[in-house]
């Protein structure tokens, strides 16, 4: 009897040696930065070791991703998106919403990559055809890429899904209209945020829509401030501080966060951390 | 056809059990064609030294170990049948019990596993524990018990129901004098309401003093079995006397040892003591003491042991 | 056969199961294993916090996993010494003394282990309704329910390897049951792939002899909140049963054939 223990285990030891083919994934460019990523495996093989506790590897492997992207310090560490939030994460639990449209957020915003981004929503939308948050979010990415006949087609196929909200049809007819006007997109995302029946993914989106537009919109008109200031002066301002004591501006703003807004005389331009997905507050 | 008063308790014909060895290597005969009898209501005891295979056969009894070859029943009935075991009482040797439980609730277990109702049950764990004197420590968890104790409390519990065959494995191990004197007391009160038991011990002086019958197991094989007046001879061998002062020279006497001026002699019969008492008396000599020399058990014992195997007994 | 044999019988495994709950709850392992779970699960509160979306998410899934893993650690832990302890310290010797069959014992053993381990279940899940405040923990039961029928399989099994090896050999022989049955629906894509012939064949009996224990998880339908059919789940629970009554019945059959020296 004691051989059909020792049996098992061989027997469980082949089984596991399957696992033995998980393949490495090596970096295209030289000089990566990217040394955690080299070992992420293929995420059929993570859920096959994952013993029946996918959806928590899931949300482990979500997790890691969220503090991994909130290191802006690093460079070349995009390369991996679109395999972390588009092939393991689904692949472990394809229900799992958030990673879909946070992992294409990140790609229009930070990496200005809107195919991408549309590629990463419409696997979400394949796996979760009843999710209308997903081509909701295509519709908007679709717009704030001047795309607005394709935003249209989004907001519409959002609004056919059962059980969405009822703006939804308004989005999709005023698309058409919309061309990448900063203060409308803020309108629209205000009405979002306030109506009672958006639903938490929508308000939670919603806000950081806000702030990185609020941020957009304050960035673009400090730049131009300080493009006046040059005019009229000859120079660059030192500091933001000087467009205030020159009377350009009442004051110094803060971004959402409440942070300084950090500016560069070489070059005149304005940024804000705020003006990012991840890594506030 | 036996009728109930004439099964025997227990029955064994032909027994034979062997153990393979590790990986298969190697055989041991533990026991090796045995067979015995009892009658109901006697007093058996089984004896032999360590290893000859007394526990063995203890278990192929209890059916915890398969026999090879030959028949067990237990009050007429295989051991494999559950109801065999309705009417028997089992000691093991060293008994260790689950030590998280209290006294009463391991006899009620016990109680329940022997089909006893709840009010049965009460009232027998109570009646069991002050039989054997533990009626004080009834909520004590077991880990807190002595040997002894233990020993009493696996007797309360093997006697719990009543049972018609009491089985008992080295029941007087470690126990100290008094704890002896108590399982002997049980023993034979046991007997005195007519109930069987079957013992086996390598204490011989415990076997002598309550058994009816006796058997002698040796190497796995029974050299000899009967009761114990049948193989013991009650009859005077010698006698030793002790002698103050001058000993006579007599045709067998023989002297043993002397301390001062006493001298301790063997005297062969009657006859010879006789005659040496009066010797003593007239050469004003003091007779001490006279002590008549008996085949004990363990004289047996030593005797078959002493014998190379291969001998059988009827 | 004596009247009253029916009552008996279940007096006999009654009166065992009793003894192995009072073992059990006796057993410091399983208040280890039970505050280890506790605090996991208090814990996913300020762990849902780090997530960007349904913070709800996490904290379901890290309780339902945690019920699960916690589950199975415990039931290991516990099961296989069971059997192995009842020999080893020869208290098995006065209890098969007494008019019990064998199967008895078997029986008696494992619904005793299966009642504290309900009672864990209970406990866990209470905890995870009281974090997921505002929220219905109604929705998970099932999965719950599953989870019990999939301890039930493992225990079965650490029984089974308990009648006949050591604790650790048990532990690690139940452990790559387990393992190897969540690993169960990959065996199909295996066969696939290997041209057919003897190692074909040894992935079928593989397949039919290991437990699927993925069809007893549901996690992550509960999760989402995508109904699961009533049908499935029916047919869920009967395979989880009818398999640990097949285990558990080797078990005894094992242990019945047993020389205890």
């Amino acid at each position: 009897m004691r051989i059909v223990a020792i049996l098992l285990l061989v027997l469980t030891m082949v089984a596991t040696s399957s696992l033995s083919r998980v393949r490495l994934e090596r970096p295209s460019g030289s000089g990566s930065d990217d040394k955690e990523l080299l070992y992420l495996p293929n995420g059929r093989y993570l859920k096959l070791v994952s013993t029946g506790q996918a959806s928590l590897v899931a949300d482990v492997v979500y997790l890691w991703a969220i503090q991994f992207y909130s290191d802006y310090g690093r460079e070349d560490r995009y390369t991996y998106l679109q395999h972390i939030f588009g092939e393991v994460i689904p692949e472990l639990d394809p229900l799992y919403v958030d990673p879909y449209w946070l992992g294409a957020m990140i790609l229009s915003v930070e990496v200005r990559d809107v195919d991408g981004a549309l590629a990463l929503l419409e696997k979400g939308m394949e796996n979760n055809p009843s999710a209308w948050i997903l081509p909701y979010l295509a519709g908007w990415e679709a717009e704030g890429a001047d795309r607005p006949l394709q935003a249209a087609a989004y907001f519409e196929r959002a609004a056919a899904i059962p059980d969405s909200p009822s703006y939804l049809r308004r989005m999709g007819a005023g698309m058409l209209v919309r061309a990448g006007r900063i203060d409308d997109a803020l309108r629209d995302w205000e009405e979002v945020l306030h109506d009672p029946q958006s639903d938490e993914i929508s308000r939670v989106i919603a806000e950081r829509w806000l702030r990185i537009l609020e941020t957009r919109k304050t960035i673009q008109s400090l730049e131009g401030t300080v493009q006046a200031f040059r005019e009229r002066f000859g120079r660059r301002p030192r500091r933001l501080d000087e467009l205030a004591s020159a009377g350009l501006i009442p004051s110094v703003p803060v971004d959402p966060g409440g942070a300084p807004y950090s500016y560069d005389p070489a070059t005149g331009h304005v940024s804000s951390p705020a003006g990012r997905i991840l890594g506030e507050e | 056809m036996d009728g109930p008063d004439t099964i025997p308790p227990v029955f064994l014909e032909g027994v034979t059990k062997t153990f393979r060895g590790h990986l298969g290597i190697g055989r041991t005969v533990a026991v090796d064609g045995l067979s015995l009898s009892t009658e109901p209501g006697e007093i058996f005891g089984l004896v032999g030294p360590n290893g000859a295979g007394k526990t063995t056969t203890l278990k192929m009894m209890l059916g915890l170990i398969r026999a090879d070859r030959g028949e067990v029943r237990l009050l007429g009935r295989p051991p494999s049948d559950p109801t065999a075991r309705e009417r028997i009482g089992f000691l093991p040797e060293n008994p260790y019990f689950y030590d998280y439980l209290t006294a009463q609730e391991f006899l009620d277990f016990y109680g329940r596993l022997k089909g006893m109702g709840a009010a049965a049950r009460r009232t027998r764990v109570g009646e069991q524990l002050e039989r054997v004197g533990l009626a004080r420590h009834g909520g004590t968890a077991l880990r807190k018990f002595s040997k002894g104790m233990i020993q009493r409390l696996g007797l309360a519990q093997a006697i719990l129901d009543d049972p018609e065959l009491l089985i008992l494995d080295e029941p007087m191990s470690g126990l100290d004098p008094v704890g002896r004197r108590e399982v002997r007391d049980i023993i034979l009160s046991f007997r005195a309401a007519g109930r069987a038991v079957f013992f086996s011990s390598h204490i011989l002086q415990d076997a002598e003093l309550i058994c009816d019958r006796v058997g002698i197991l040796r190497g796995g094989k029974l050299k000899s079995v009967g009761r114990l007046d049948s193989l013991i001879s009650r009859q005077v061998r010698w006698f030793e006397v002790a002698v103050q002062g001058a000993v006579p020279e007599m045709p067998g006497v023989e002297s043993l040892s002397s301390s001062g001026s006493e001298t301790l002699v063997r005297v062969p019969d009657v006859e010879t003591l006789t005659r040496l008492l009066a010797s003593a008396q007239q050469s004003g000599g003091k007779v001490l003491s006279v002590w008549p020399s008996r085949e004990t058990l363990e004289d047996l014992f030593m005797k078959e042991v002493a014998e190379p195997p291969g001998e059988d007994a009827r | 056969m004596s009247a009253g044999r029916s009552p008996r019988t279940l007096r006999a495994i009654q009166g065992i199961a009793l003894n192995t709950f009072r073992e059990a709850i006796r057993d410091r392992i399983l208040y280890l294993l039970l505050v280890f779970a506790l605090v996991l699960i208090g814990v996913s509160r300020a762990l849902s916090q780090l997530t960007v979306g349904s913070e709800e998410k996490i904290v379901k899934d890290l309780g339902l996993s945690a019920i699960s893993i916690f589950g199975v650690l415990t039931a290991v832990f516990l099961g296989v010494s069971l059997v192995f302890k009842e020999v080893d310290k020869r208290t098995i010797f006065t209890l098969l003394a007494n008019p019990v069959r064998r199967w008895h014992f078997i029986v008696g053993k494992y619904l005793g282990l299966l009642v504290v381990l309900t009672m864990n279940v209970v406990l866990m899940t209470a905890v995870l309704a009281a974090i997921l405040v505002g929220e219905s923990v109604v929705a998970m039961l099932p999965a719950v329910a599953l989870i019990l029928v999939e301890l039930a399989l493992i225990t079965a099994w650490a029984i089974l390897f308990s009648c006949f090896t050591n604790p650790i050999l048990a532990a690690v022989g139940t452990i790559a049951v387990y393992v190897v049955g969540h690993m169960s629906w990959s065996f199909e894509l295996l066969k696939n792939r290997i041209p057919s012939g003897w190692t074909s064949v040894v992935c079928d009996v593989l397949y039919w002899v290991l437990p699927n224990l993925s069809l007893l998880d549901i996690k992550a339908e509960v999760v989402h909140g995508v109904a699961v059919p009533a049908s499935t789940m029916g047919l869920a629970v009967l395979y989880g049963l009818t398999y640990s009554c097949v285990v558990l019945i080797v078990a005894c059959a094992v242990f019945e054939r047993r020389d205890f020296n």
